[in-house]
């Protein structure tokens, strides 16, 4: 292989990383948010958050992945012995920890004001924050969701010890054990694609964040 | 209204025209009792406004007659409802209360008509026409119908503070508190807003005002309440101030308070 159709065969692993980070990065939001708001406002079960974000925080990626491919897969084949769902989930509840932070960050500062004059015009605890904090939090909270996104893409790599899944690291590994047993390019070309993949979002989440809280003037 | 019928209006009052009531509230905060067996009642087309030293605990009595701040014992009652039952259901009992912020806290993220409108909407459950007209409606009686577009932090603190206004009337509450809902602006914005207070209180709108605008409270408050340390110290008609308040407390802030506004 010449080195443009190296670099033609890892793009093809470009979906699969991006599509593994994305859904990592919606569940992600989905553990993340509420659990932000739980820490935040109902302080009598907050330490299950703080639990779940040491657990989720503390252990390597790569051990969890194993844990669950290997580990779960055993017993539970469905859906453990799928290794694009173990991948997704395992980011998403890593992310789930890291974004619960991102967003409780925010929500302070936001400021509880917000939440008071929400229950002042009669909203309960959990509308207020749907209606008035949530929306906020989001503008609040891109700086540090665009750099989880940039650290989903880069952990997406990890899926390479499960094997099975041919995204952008799982290729450049390929490429390494084929004629003409390149160990340079390969791992070249997956760099710069990495970078390629997380910049522009990051960026764009940024300047978008930005615009919005001149708007709101935060 | 004129000085007169409002003195014939008020011997018509009963007790049933009660529309707020504290009774022997208190509050604590650490080692601050900011609230020290605060009662007081407000019946319904009353105008009344608490003066006193800043950290005296107006605000507090405030929140807590809104319960956004707990009381610690006593009693609020607004209507014939206890609000400070277990099992009331708060939120409902806070529709029914206008709020209007020193800080004003308007929603950020919402343009001046949304602010007014999303209680109107998501509290109230009116129709988006309904809840629409209501909206401008109250933005319009404050004077702000000119900038409903605008975010808040694109007005100034006057628009924003009738913003503020216009969102809590908008609901019809049963009254509206306002925590000195001035002292945040620049003195050449609070006319505006006094102004805007002035045409509720023509209405009949029944309000509990934080305020040191004395010339505003002389105007339009029925009675003035001078809160000092967590406790009422002394009540009556603003002229009873004006001239020859009973306490010694009173007396001084009230010098202190003529004195500057003069000046000014």
């Amino acid at each position: 292989m010449d080195v443009w159709q190296e670099l033609i065969f890892l793009l093809g692993g470009v979906p699969l990383t991006l599509s593994i980070s994305i859904i990592a990065f919606l569940v992600g939001i989905i553990i993340g948010l509420p659990l932000a708001f739980i820490r935040v406002y109902e302080t009598e079960i907050s330490f299950i958050v703080d639990a779940y974000e040491k657990i989720f925080r503390g252990i390597p990626e790569i051990v969890l992945m194993l844990m669950f491919f290997f580990g779960l897969g055993l017993y539970f084949p469905f859906p453990f012995n799928n290794a694009f769902f173990v991948a997704a989930f395992v980011l998403g509840l890593r992310s789930g920890a890291n974004q619960s932070q991102i967003y409780r960050g925010a929500i302070r500062g936001v400021g509880d004001e917000q939440m008071v004059a929400g229950q002042s015009v009669g909203f309960s605890k959990w509308r207020a924050i749907w209606h008035i904090m949530f929306p906020q939090v989001l503008t609040f909270s891109t700086p540090g969701l665009g750099s989880e996104y940039a650290l989903l893409i880069k952990d997406s790599s990890y899926v390479w010890v499960i094997g099975g899944l041919a995204e952008i690291m799982t290729r450049s590994v390929w490429l390494k054990n084929v004629p003409p047993y390149d160990v340079i390019t390969p791992y070249v070309f997956a760099a710069i694609l990495y970078i390629a993949l997380t910049f522009p979002l990051a960026f764009w989440l940024d300047k978008w964040g930005n615009r919005r809280k001149k708007k709101i003037g935060l | 209204m004129g000085k007169q019928e409002k003195e014939k209006n008020r011997t018509v009052k009963t007790m049933t025209d009660v529309v707020m009531e504290a009774r022997n509230v208190y509050k604590t905060y650490g080692k601050l009792e900011a609230v020290k067996g605060v009662s007081l009642q407000i019946r319904k087309g009353d105008i009344k406004l608490i003066f006193g030293p800043s950290g005296s605990g107006k605000s507090t009595f405030l929140r807590c007659l809104a319960m956004l701040t707990m009381p610690d014992k006593g009693e609020v009652y607004l209507g014939e409802q206890c609000l400070t039952k277990p099992g009331v259901d708060l939120n409902k009992a806070r529709a029914r209360i206008g709020f209007v912020f020193q800080h004003i806290y308007l929603f950020r993220h919402l343009t001046a008509l949304g602010n007014v409108e999303l209680a109107l909407r998501e509290v109230l459950k009116l129709s988006k026409q309904e809840a629409r007209e209501r909206a401008l409606a109250a933005l319009k009686e404050v004077k702000v119908a000119d900038c409903i577009n605008r975010y808040p932090a694109q007005m100034s603190g006057g628009q924003a503070q009738r913003v503020g206004i216009a969102r809590a009337i908008a609901r019809n509450p049963d009254i509206i508190l306002l925590d000195e809902p001035t002292s945040a602006l620049d003195p050449e914005l609070t006319g505006e807003v006094i102004d805007s207070l002035r045409d509720l209180a023509k209405e009949g709108t029944t309000m509990l005002i934080v305020s040191h605008e004395m010339p505003f409270a002389r105007e339009v408050a029925e009675e003035m309440i001078f809160y000092d340390e967590g406790a009422i110290v002394e009540t009556g008609i603003p002229s009873h101030f004006f001239n020859s308040p009973n306490s010694d407390r009173a007396k001084k802030f009230m010098n202190r308070i003529i004195n500057r506004t003069t000046r000014e």
